[in-house]
């Protein structure tokens, strides 16, 4: 549930600690007892990321253990 | 709007509401994320030459994959987590024993909430912060009982979160040694993962709920340190199993204090009020 406004929390934590640069890819850690629906997330990624330095961006998730819900990393967009 | 269930997160207008002057504050304003006009990305100027197609996704893609990589490792509820942790920090600088209710609609918390408030009268100064979706019908009930309450509407939200029991909070003032009961947006899954600054959550479950409703949501009863068991009055008629559901807390809380009483007839309901004042100091 509520992973509208999680997602939201994460743009807008990667967005603060980016700078103002795109980013190309989020990866999350998310543990089995986050109460974390990764598909819900995916559902909504496109649409939370839209104008924001995330527009584009890919989210990935990888299994953790517990109740982790964790933005392990990003990556800046290779600017062309 | 999540997608799974139709429930969402409060992220359109929150309005906390004093029952007792009737004055509304806006405390979450709405529109943090505009449902977008271009939403089918059709106004954006498309490279439709995927090299690597992302799954469900259908955006232009500029990348390289060898762009610069940011370990990062933050919590993505940090910044509920702090808030939380600030009120805490204030709760427990004043002595103020702050508990998070936490039940599904109907199992009686508000009840609860009003007899405990009348059983405590003398005893020990208690506030309430009631969260519900709309109304302040609670917020008023439980003034009626004799309690300064402050009614927070999450409006489509499904949960309380910390920022909002700071508004609250400094709204209310409670005072140095008295109880804070917040009483959550009546919801077994989300109000979980979102941490208030309580001092524990405790959980209400009544016995027309059945037995197997802690395996059902075992988040909640999980994270919750005391279980109340209502409505044991009419535990008979409606064939309410007791120790299957006392088993069932057991095995996904075997640590949590289980208590069985009927908020609307009083019984059993001394064991409840001495936990609150054994928390006194």
């Amino acid at each position: 549930m509520h992973e509208l406004g999680l997602s939201r929390n994460i743009v807008s934590i990667v967005t603060e600690n980016a700078g103002d640069k795109p980013v190309a890819r989020v990866k999350l850690s998310v543990g089995p007892l986050a109460c974390v629906e990764t598909t819900a997330l995916q559902f909504c990624w496109d649409i939370v990321t839209q104008d924001s330095l995330l527009t584009g961006a890919s989210l990935e998730i990888e299994e953790a253990e517990g109740d982790t819900f964790l933005i392990k990393e990003f990556e800046y967009r290779e600017m062309a | 709007m999540c997608g799974k269930c139709g429930c969402s997160d409060p992220t359109n207008e929150v309005k906390m509401v004093d029952p007792a002057t009737g004055v509304e504050t806006l405390i979450r304003h709405g529109g943090l994320v505009q449902a977008d006009d271009h939403s089918n990305g059709h106004h954006h100027d498309h490279d439709h030459h995927h090299h690597q197609p992302h799954e469900g996704e259908d955006k232009p893609h500029v990348h390289g994959p060898n762009g610069e990589v940011i370990s990062l490792e933050q919590a993505v509820l940090s910044k509920n987590d702090q808030i939380a942790a600030r009120n805490r920090g204030w709760f427990e600088g004043r002595g103020v024993l702050a508990l998070n209710l936490v039940s599904s609609p109907g199992s009686g918390k508000t009840t609860l909430l009003e007899r405990t408030i009348r059983e405590l009268k003398g005893k020990r100064a208690i506030y309430v912060i009631e969260g519900d979706q709309m109304t302040s019908n609670d917020a008023e009930r439980v003034r009626d009982a004799g309690a300064k309450a402050l009614q927070i509407n999450t409006g489509a939200g499904c949960h309380l979160e910390a920022d909002m029991i700071a508004d609250a909070v400094e709204q209310l003032n409670p005072e140095p040694g008295s109880i804070l009961m917040i009483e959550n947006v009546g919801n077994l899954v989300c109000p979980s993962m979102f941490d208030l600054g309580e001092r524990m959550k405790v959980a209400v479950i009544s016995t027309t709920e059945g037995e197997d409703k802690p395996l059902k949501y075992p988040h909640m009863f999980r994270a919750a340190e005391v279980v109340l068991i209502n409505k044991m009055d009419i535990a008979e008629v409606v064939e309410f199993d007791e120790d299957a559901c006392r088993s069932n807390i057991a095995e996904v809380n075997p640590r949590a204090t289980v208590l069985s009483l009927s908020a609307k007839t009083g019984q059993n309901f001394e064991p409840w009020i001495n936990k609150l004042v054994e928390h006194r100091q």
